[in-house]
């Protein structure tokens, strides 16, 4: 995941929508998207109000895909309804564990 | 947006018809075997014993992983259901059956009523492996699917041989050995279906659950060509020329198949990512130490066997026993709470998720009785296997008693699932 870029002025939305974006859980795991490494971008547009986001699952027949998605989409309209917002299911580049933050890992229960 | 696999609203009922009908075949089979602790004993050729092998098999074993197969094998195989109606038509012919068969095993009456179960649980079977198959027909063939597909063939041609076993009952038109027949049947069963069905889905699913970054994928296609050559081989010899010294050779070979698979679960293991290791995944690695000590148990039955020595019999039992209440039963106590609440979650909590705080699918588990399932469970191995070694009436009731408790928790918490009220998000 790349980190928030401080300078850019859609930072503070954009941290907002990161922030309320770690609500959203892997129901197996347990761990939110973000630690998962599941989101690739977040763009906001403060003047248009529009919120894109680019996001993958663990296999494009995860189980719990829809739910994921419909968790992203239910998260975004509840905390930013006066933004458009689009999610976008991405297969490329594939997920990988790699992609696991290392608070993820210790979400696991790694040291 | 592209679209992501999403469960079909028809799959619920259909997937959790058959973990409850598991569920209370299971709590039947329980009963049962109390009835008939003092049977376990004597020859494993006895018809309260047939009727309740075929319970474990068919009505716990069986019908559980059906179900299980109609909720993964699109998630396995990327892809739809082929046909939910044949589904259940599928279910009502291996329920009638299963009904019909175990009822005319019990009081042994080979007749018209066993020779209908027969047939019934042979297309109901033929259904589910037609459903299976063509589900994964237009799918790149992967190593998972060669051993689902593979398996299906395998339950389909022991549920044949099942079928004619029960007509030669009445009609004998068998040249060879009733009992023969009834051992290829039975490793057909354990081998082809069972093990090959556990291995193909145990080989996607567990490095899910543990987060795995390490697979070793060689050996499962090891595992998959070692099981189905050394089962081919034990079948045609054992056909031909009887139980002979040849039968550990091809055991060693479907052992080496076992052992393959066991290093791929071991790879996945060591690589984890996910340290917690939760109680469905201690069951089913209790269950892979019963699977090992069932195969420790065959030469001791082909040496006795080859020697015409009794303790064959008692070797058998034991061997029958840890295949079913063992190795298939602790799998299926556990991996039920591995797939089960999502299901159910799905149904009630999809359009919730994302908007507030809400229960996870293994809050849906009642987790104090599955810990008191897991520790029942235990005392069950101990006290019933100390039992059948040491020829103890007493030790074997106590055993059967803690398996009935095990069934009544396991059911209770089935039921427990099935009927979740949602509760009130917080927003």
């Amino acid at each position: 995941m790349t980190l928030p870029d401080i300078a850019g002025k859609e930072t503070a939305v954009r941290t907002k929508v990161i922030d309320a974006l770690r609500i959203v859980l892997d129901p197996e795991l347990g761990i939110n998207i973000i630690d998962m490494g599941l989101v690739y971008s977040v763009e906001v547009d403060e003047e248009k109000k529009s919120i894109e986001l680019d996001m993958t699952l663990s296999s494009p027949a995860c189980p719990m895909g829809t739910s994921i998605v419909s968790a992203v989409e239910n998260c975004l309209t509840h905390y930013f309804d006066q933004f458009t917002r689009s999610v976008n299911l991405v297969w490329e580049p594939a997920w990988s564990y790699e992609r696991i933050t290392e608070e993820g890992k210790q979400l696991l229960g790694n040291e | 947006m592209i679209s992501v696999g999403k469960q079909h609203p028809l799959l619920y009922r259909l997937v959790v018809s058959h973990y409850l009908l598991s569920a209370i075949c299971f709590t039947a089979l329980a009963v049962m075997l109390l009835f008939s602790s003092d049977k376990l004993s004597g020859h494993y050729f006895h018809p309260q014993l047939l009727a309740i092998t075929h319970m474990a098999a068919l009505g716990w074993g069986t019908l559980m992983i059906f179900g299980a197969c109609y909720q993964l094998l699109p998630v396995i195989l990327e892809t739809e259901l082929y046909s939910y109606k044949i589904g259940w038509i599928s279910l009502v012919m291996f329920i009638s059956g299963l009904i019909l068969l175990v009822y005319s095993f019990w009081n042994f009456e080979p007749g018209i009523h066993m020779q209908c179960g027969g047939l019934l649980l042979l297309t109901g079977i033929g259904l589910f492996g037609m459903n299976v198959f063509m589900t994964s027909r237009k799918i790149a063939a992967e190593i998972h699917q060669e051993f689902i597909i593979t398996a299906c063939i395998w339950l389909v041609a022991t549920a044949l041989l099942g079928t004619l076993l029960v007509f030669n009952f009445r009609y004998a038109f068998f040249q060879k050995d009733h009992l023969l027949f009834l051992k290829l049947h039975a490793h057909m069963g354990f081998a082809g279906w069972f093990l090959l069905l556990i291995v193909g889905v145990s080989s996607k699913l567990i490095p899910m659950f543990l987060v795995s970054t390490k697979l070793k994928p060689g050996f499962l296609t090891w595992s998959y060509y070692l099981i189905n050559a050394g089962l081919l081989s034990f079948v045609t010899d054992t056909y031909l020329f009887g139980l002979n010294i040849r039968s550990c050779f091809f055991g060693a070979i479907v052992v080496a198949g076992i052992a393959s698979w066991l290093i791929f679960v071991f790879h996945c293991f060591h690589s984890r990512l996910r340290k917690v290791i939760d109680l469905p995944i201690k069951h089913t690695f209790v269950s892979f130490l019963l699977l090992g000590t069932a195969l420790f148990v065959i030469p001791f039955i082909i040496s006795n066997q080859l020697k015409a020595d009794p303790w064959a019999i008692q070797y058998t039992t034991l061997y029958g026993t840890l295949i079913f209440m063992g190795w298939i039963s602790s799998l299926i106590l556990g991996q039920t709470f591995k797939t089960l609440p999502f299901i159910v979650w799905i149904k009630h909590y999809q359009h919730l998720a994302g908007k507030g705080s809400i229960p996870m699918p293994t809050d849906l588990v009642n987790s104090k009785i599955l810990k008191l399932q897991f520790s029942i469970f235990l005392v069950f191995i101990g006290t019933f296997y100390a039992g059948l070694f040491y020829q103890s009436s007493l030790l074997i009731h106590i055993g059967l008693i803690c398996f009935l408790i095990v069934a009544l928790l396991y059911l209770a918490n089935v039921v427990i699932i099935l009927f979740h009220k949602p509760q009130i998000i917080e927003l």
